[in-house]
């Protein structure tokens, strides 16, 4: 355990130098692999909770307590994909890893 | 009319009229308010289809973000979105002073009708569609309860006229029937009085013994008193509507005759007179400026003790009478000038001398200050000409 420790923290610290946020390194690549849409997942999650806020809060819960009741994805999706893992990132990490999913993909402020 | 008759009629009908006219602005803002739902509920029917049009865009706007980003227009209508928590997403609304909890409203000359969308396109829970407001059914309407008002406050005034008139009847009729009363009894008065004053100063006070002469002195001064409140009558029913004669005179010889005629009186009761008389010109009519200093002289005996003093100043401009009498309380001081009222009941007369002095001093623009302090007594002052405007 105690190895397997050190090595996580030192993976974590390499990537944290090598990427940018919590969001790009502890959300990005998995979707990426699992082919989920990071840009699907916002518009759906918008299209329930509608202020940031909210938002932020419904996820955060999510994410910890993933269930194909309480997923913004639909039963459509789930025919083809099953439902995702309990995040184990600390409260603080997934925090900014929302706030920045936030200000990538949000719509306030870029409409025209 | 009477002073007291005239401030309850003016209590009545100031109730009167704050109850008409809240009554009256009640009932206009509740055809107002009617009306407008009216207006806006006709609005709304177009505005409920620009909304699920609008909806549809917004739709189609949520599905291809971000490659599509331009906020969808329409040139019948405005619009603007908001989140859940009140943000603003975005907006092509003239005004964005927004109700949230209203349906539909008006307001900066626009109307807002807010739908809540079942599904947060873009993230929006509320859709608002603007229209500029219907200024035309809004003219119409200020003129419709323009014209209704004027009309409505036209009639309310007669009603109360009318009621006002109700109300003070009674005491019109007691009015009426005590100037009659008088009016008569002044007519029936002349005569007899005259015959007596005149005898009485025909008669040779030097061939009588003492006893006899003050016994003579008393009906003389009674004779005047009744005289002198004959003459009051006669102002308040009959002289009141002569046209007066005004002229420029010196007040000083009228004064001193008017205090000779009263010593009599003042002898009677034992007042001692201290005067100081300068000449003081006045402009009025003589014989009310008489009728004020007898008031205001006969009030001086009548109300200061056995063995008081009076004190008459006359200066141009200025008359200052002082007793030494029980003096006025605050109260009565506030209702003197009343017709028919009397400060003292114990004393008799009909209570009409400071009336026909207020009437007199009124007319001319004079001045009058009554003081007094129980226990002390009163202290008159009349002031005309300059005396006046220099105040
Ligand atoms: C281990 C892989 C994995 C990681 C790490 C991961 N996700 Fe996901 N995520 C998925 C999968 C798979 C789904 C689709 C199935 C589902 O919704 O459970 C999903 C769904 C979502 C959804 C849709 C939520 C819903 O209500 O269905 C959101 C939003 C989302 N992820 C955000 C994130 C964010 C933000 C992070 C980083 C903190 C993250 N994910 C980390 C795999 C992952």
């Amino acid at each position: 355990m105690g190895m397997k420790g050190i090595s996580l923290v030192l993976i974590l610290l390499g990537s944290n130098l090598v990427s940018g946020g919590s969001f790009d390194r502890n959300c990005v690549p998995c979707h990426r692999h699992e082919k989920v849409s990071l840009r699907k997942t916002f518009m759906n999650a918008l299209l329930v909770y509608s202020g940031e806020k909210n938002m932020k809060a419904g996820l955060r819960y999510f994410l910890k307590h993933p269930s194909r009741d309480t997923s913004v994805m639909g039963d459509e999706f789930f025919r083809t994909h099953s439902i995702k893992r309990p995040s184990e990132l600390s409260d603080a990490e997934l925090d900014e890893a929302l706030d920045e999913y936030w200000e990538r993909y949000k719509v306030i402020g870029n409409l025209e | 009319m009477l002073r007291s008759e005239r401030s309850s009629l003016r209590r009545f009908l100031l109730l009167y009229w704050l109850l008409t006219l809240s009554l009256l602005v009640l009932a206009f803002t509740v055809y107002y308010r009617s009306q407008e739902r009216i207006m806006l509920l006709e609005q709304k029917a177009r505005m409920v289809d620009y909304a699920s049009e609008q909806i549809k865009r917004l739709a189609r706007l949520h599905r291809y973000f971000p490659e599509l980003r331009t906020y969808p227009r329409d040139s019948r209508f405005r619009s603007a979105i908001y989140d859940l928590e009140y943000r603003q997403i975005f907006s092509t609304m003239q005004s964005n002073d927004v109700d949230f909890r209203k349906d539909i409203y008006r307001r900066d000359g626009v109307i807002h009708y807010v739908k809540i969308l079942d599904k947060y396109y873009l993230g929006a829970k509320y859709l608002f569609i603007e229209t500029p407001d219907n200024l035309h059914w809004y003219r119409q309407m200020m003129w419709k309860l323009g014209i209704a008002g004027v009309m409505a406050i036209l009639l309310l005034a007669l009603v109360g006229l009318y009621l006002a008139r109700l109300f003070t009847r009674p005491m019109r009729r007691s009015i009426e029937l005590l100037d009659r009363f008088i009016k008569d009894t002044t007519h029936e008065l002349n005569t007899p009085l005259s015959t007596i004053l005149t005898n009485v100063e025909g008669i040779d006070a030097s061939s009588l013994d003492d006893r006899q002469r003050r016994k003579l002195e008393r009906i003389e001064v009674a004779a005047r008193t009744v005289s002198s409140l004959y003459d009051d009558l006669k102002f308040v029913t009959l002289e009141g509507k002569r046209p007066a004669r005004e002229e420029e005179f010196d007040f000083a010889p009228l004064l001193r005759e008017r205090l000779e005629y009263f010593e009599g009186m003042m002898r009677a009761k034992g007042i001692r007179l201290e005067s100081s008389i300068r000449s003081a010109p006045i402009h009025a009519d003589r014989r009310l400026l008489a009728r004020v200093v007898d008031n205001l002289l006969s009030n001086a005996i009548k109300y200061n003790r056995r063995g008081g003093t009076i004190r008459v100043r006359l200066l141009p401009g200025k008359l200052r009478i002082e007793d030494t009498g029980r003096g006025i309380s605050k109260v009565a001081l506030s209702e003197i000038f009343e017709r028919y009222s009397r400060f003292d009941e114990s004393e008799g007369g009909f209570g009409l001398g400071l009336d026909i002095v207020r009437r007199i001093v009124d007319r001319y623009g004079f001045d009058l200050k009554i003081d007094s302090e129980e226990g002390k007594g009163t202290w008159v002052v009349l002031r005309w000409g300059n005396e006046v405007k220099g105040k």
